[in-house]
């Protein structure tokens, strides 16, 4: 008979208690995730009025400014991410060769820890017109140049924040390598660079991709940077939503733009999407 | 052979010169007696001074930390509960939708959470300042507190729930004696990073501010804008020692508890977008 | 006499034979004082070998001997701290691995998981720069060879164990090795497949014609493939020799025990043909030692038969038997209180007393601390008393 009621009150027991778990979480996910997503999607298709339009759209898709925005945002994602890849892969590939890999990991990771704006902030003083790097350069009987709010440090100043969180994945998945397949590559007559080009560098796609995938969107929707060193201009999708909504005060274009970076980061994520499965399940 | 190695070593060298020059060029100059980060004035702590008679500065340093430490606290208990229920959920399909959706909040550019909140908090009526502050950084910590829970709750050994239940636990003594001390290593780190995202977030408090109230970020943010001010590097300084204090902390806490084979695996990096 | 005259000439010209194979074809491989050691921690001492081309060898021991080190040091991913690495003649110690022509199969195959199985076996072969179609010839020969024709286009993750164990195989052979190195291959594998491999590990082998170098802490797979054998303990090659050697005459009391069951005690050669343990004197075929040298005596579970009271060497209890299939194993204690492991092919029962009985020819006498030279320079002693 107990046991009878055990069993009935299992279930509903267990569902009081899924309840209990629910009811915080999924006020959460409703009002800060579906909510605020819904919201700017229906902002951007509203009129100062509150009535339905695609004006908004109509508007960007046939200014030509907001589209070379676009472009130029992209193309300077692209540029970031080349650069952090460039830069971080070797990095990566080195770091995992040192015995102490992991420490040496850590002190990749620690700059990341330390609040970015106060590192956009150093970049402020090394690259001022009276600043380090001018002091440098003249020594070597180079002018004093205007460094700071040019495309270069703008471009500096975000790959050097975004370095680690490319090297990360790159290593993590390079760690994963059994190092027995470089053996094998090099005992079966590939000298250095073959193995790297056959053997590693495929093996460590995966951690590639999730690299890019860290550095191109949040490069797509940088502002603060943008602001800082690169010079007051609108000249990444980040920087044009916060334009909108915080300088000029129009909310609706400014989610219309929020929609297109959002479109740009489902693309992104999907071409960079890790297909090795998909692969390993071709002869099913 | 030999040669290469060298060669790789100096590359490693050139890239932690690059890491850590524009955070050693800050430090340094905080200690400078001029006013500027250029030249060298001489060895002086009135920076220091400055910084410690600021009442501006030192009240939204006060206002940071409380943001980042009632922010953590709760988005660790909503976060918990949020692993625990999906963890429960058998119902495949179910567990994958909760779980995409817990992860769009990390993955999205962080403007987009600052404006969507923004017209939130302004449609339901909110005023922004400390409040809406804190609900932003409570909604954008939680989605990384149920990743690390999580995997906790995977490893958990099913035999010892199924034991516990056998030997007569009820739910809160099942979840109180048995779950939580299982999982709380998880939940520690959880609280650890929803610590660092917070103290690290700009451009979601940049939205979401209001014009009276100022986090840290924010408030280095407005006096770059006007130049430089050395008092910053004051603080750059301080705030360099706590984030080592921080990591020291997160280190200890990882590897005392992850005996398993990849603790580097286990550090995650504070939020990257919306620079 | 003349017969006499007959067999010495007849022992010579072996000999001479014997030392014209050895000293005038160059061997494959040849380590000359190697020795390698990491920080303070020196895992091969002053070791010498001498591989010949064609045979299959087997280097021996447990885990930490050394083993893998010297296949290693041969394949060059390992470089030695001191001594000299020869290929039929030439130093081959500053040679990189990928020059060197020979390949390995690892203990855990080192497949790459980003290629299938034809893309595998290819590698070699395409990193030379061969064309296409030769490339082909060369994958489908080899994937006959170890019978996985069918396979080529499988992902490595498809593959059972067995199958990824032969695809190693077949992607090392397909560079034409001249020298074929085999890490513990078939160790992950279960005991059906393992015997089925070490059969045809050893017939690819004599089809081939090439070295074998095989590592295993197996013994009973190291006796039933190698045409010599390296036992090897504590970075040291203990004894070296055919199967049959080893087993039968094992040199210390470290291979003894390593290769195959033994009973081991410790005993006292009074005289030539006479040695004295567990309290009583046995005559024996071993001789050359001083007079009341303390030697280590070998009996091996096998050469001992239990019988009568009456007819027996000495008498045990019966302690436990297990049965094996072919034989009962049996655990006798003898009055002296040593225990005897016994292989016997009837049951006996446990309790009751019973002779134990072994030939002469059966009892092995190892000295303490003997080298592997002088311990040769002994049994050559014997072959020359045998031909006189």
């Amino acid at each position: 008979m107990h046991a009878w009621r055990v069993m009935m009150m299992m279930p509903r027991s267990k569902k009081q208690r899924q309840l209990f778990y629910l009811v915080p979480y999924g006020a959460w996910l409703l009002l800060f995730v579906i909510v605020p997503l819904c919201l700017l999607v229906v902002q951007s298709l509203m009129t100062q009025n509150g009535h339905f339009t695609l004006n908004n759209y109509a508007i960007y898709f046939s200014s030509g400014t907001y589209l070379r925005m676009t472009f130029n945002s992209v193309w300077f994602a692209f540029l970031i991410t080349i650069i952090t890849l460039i830069i971080s892969y070797p990095t990566a590939y080195f770091l995992n060769q040192l015995k102490q890999k992991q420490f040496w990991l850590l002190l990749i990771i620690l700059p990341t820890w330390i609040n970015l704006l106060l590192k956009t902030y150093a970049f402020i003083g090394l690259l001022s017109k009276t600043g380090s790097v001018n002091t440098f350069l003249n020594l070597w009987g180079i002018a004093p140049k205007q460094l700071l709010f040019s495309d270069w440090s703008f471009l500096l100043v975000a790959a050097y924040i975004e370095i680690p969180f490319m090297i990360l994945p790159i290593f993590n998945s390079l760690a994963e390598i059994n190092p027995r397949l470089e053996q094998a590559s090099r005992d079966l007559g590939a000298n250095k660079w073959q193995t790297l080009r056959y053997v590693t560098v495929p093996l460590s796609m995966t951690g590639v991709k999730a690299g890019i995938q860290a550095v191109f969107i949040p490069s797509l929707s940088l502002f603060m940077i943008t602001r800082l060193i690169g010079g007051n201009r609108v000249i990444t999708l980040g920087t044009a939503i916060e334009e909108h909504f915080l300088v000029t005060q129009n909310w609706h274009l400014g989610s219309t733009i929020g929609v297109i970076l959002i479109i740009a980061m489902v693309i992104t994520m999907s071409i960079t999407r890790d297909r090795v499965r998909k692969h390993s399940r071709k002869r099913g | 052979m030999y040669k290469k190695i060298k060669w790789s070593y100096l590359y490693l060298l050139f890239v932690f010169i690059l890491l850590y020059l524009p955070i050693f060029f800050l430090v340094v100059y905080s200690f400078n007696a001029g006013d500027v980060m250029q030249g060298w004035d001489g060895f002086s702590l009135k920076h220091y001074n400055e910084l410690f008679a600021d009442t501006r500065i030192l009240e939204i340093i006060v206002n940071t930390f409380l943001i980042a430490l009632l922010s953590s606290l709760l988005a660790t208990v909503i976060g918990t509960a949020g692993a625990l229920y999906i963890y429960n959920q058998t119902n495949a399909l179910t567990k994958n939708i909760f779980l995409s959706l817990n992860n769009i909040l990390l993955v999205s550019p962080d403007v987009i959470i600052g404006a969507s909140f923004l017209i939130l908090f302004t449609v339901v009526g909110f005023s922004l300042g400390f409040v809406s502050v804190l609900l932003a950084h409570i909604a954008f910590s939680i989605p990384i507190v149920v990743l690390m829970v999580l995997p906790r709750l995977q490893e958990m050994n099913q035999s010892l729930v199924i034991a516990a239940k056998d030997l007569g636990a009820g739910n809160w003594q099942m979840l109180s004696r048995v779950i939580l001390p299982v999982i709380s290593p998880g939940i520690l780190a959880g609280f650890f990073m929803a610590l660092t995202y917070s103290l690290d977030d700009f451009a979601v408090t940049f939205f979401v501010t209001g014009n009276g109230f100022s986090t840290l970020s924010v408030e280095i943010y407005s006096r770059a804008r006007q130049g430089v001010s050395l008092e910053i590097n004051a603080l750059s300084a301080m705030m360099f020692l706590v984030s080592l204090a921080l990591v020291f902390i997160y280190y200890v806490i990882s590897t005392r508890f992850a005996k398993s084979k990849k603790r580097g695996t286990r550090l995650v990096l504070p939020a990257s977008e919306g620079l | 006499m003349k017969l006499h005259a007959f067999l010495v000439t007849m022992y010579l010209l072996t000999k001479s034979e014997d030392w014209a194979l050895t000293n005038t074809s160059t061997p494959i491989i040849e380590f000359k004082n190697i020795s390698l050691s990491y920080d303070d921690n020196e895992v091969l001492k002053n070791i010498d070998l001498e591989l010949e081309a064609g045979k299959f060898y087997t280097l021996l021991g447990p885990s930490g001997s050394g083993k893998t080190t010297i296949l290693n040091l041969i394949s060059g991913q390992l470089t030695a701290t001191h001594g000299n690495i020869l290929f039929e003649g030439n130093v081959i110690n500053d040679v990189p691995v990928e020059k060197r022509n020979m390949n390995t199969v690892f203990q855990d195959y080192g497949l790459f998981p980003n290629m299938n199985v034809y893309d595998n076996v290819a590698f070699g072969p395409s990193i030379k720069g061969m064309n296409k179609a030769t490339i082909k010839t060369k994958v489908t020969e080899m994937l006959d060879l170890v019978k996985l024709s069918q396979f080529a286009d499988r992902e490595i993750n498809e593959l059972s164990g067995g199958q990824r164990q032969r695809v190693a195989i077949a992607r090392a052979l397909a560079n034409d090795p001249e020298i074929l190195l085999l890490d513990e291959p078939l160790s992950a594998l279960d005991y059906k497949l393992r015997k089925d491999m070490q059969s045809e590990l050893r017939e690819i082998q004599q089809r081939l014609g090439i070295t074998f170098v095989f590592v295993t802490h197996d013994q009973e797979e190291a006796l039933a493939m190698s045409d010599w054998i390296f036992v090897m303990n504590d970075g040291v090659i203990q004894q070296n020799g055919s199967p049959e050697d080893i087993y039968d005459e094992p040199i210390n009391h470290f291979v003894a025990d390593f290769i195959g069951e033994s009973n081991i005690l410790d005993g006292i050669m009074k005289a030539d043909y006479l040695v004295h343990f567990v309290g009583k004197d046995f005559e024996n075929v071993d001789a050359g030692m001083r007079p009341n040298e303390r030697v280590e005596v070998v009996l091996r579970p096998e050469d001992l038969d239990l019988t009568t009271v009456d007819q027996a060497k000495l008498i045990v209890t019966i302690e436990d038997q297990s049965f094996r299939g072919d034989y009962y194993e049996i655990t006798a204690i003898d009055d002296d209180g040593n225990e005897w492991q016994v292989q016997a092919t009837n049951k006996a029962t446990v309790g009751s007393r019973l002779g134990l009985t072994f030939d002469p020819e059966d009892i092995h006498i190892m000295r303490f601390n003997e080298s592997e030279d002088d311990f040769d320079a002994r049994l050559e002693s014997y072959d020359d008393d045998a031909a006189e």
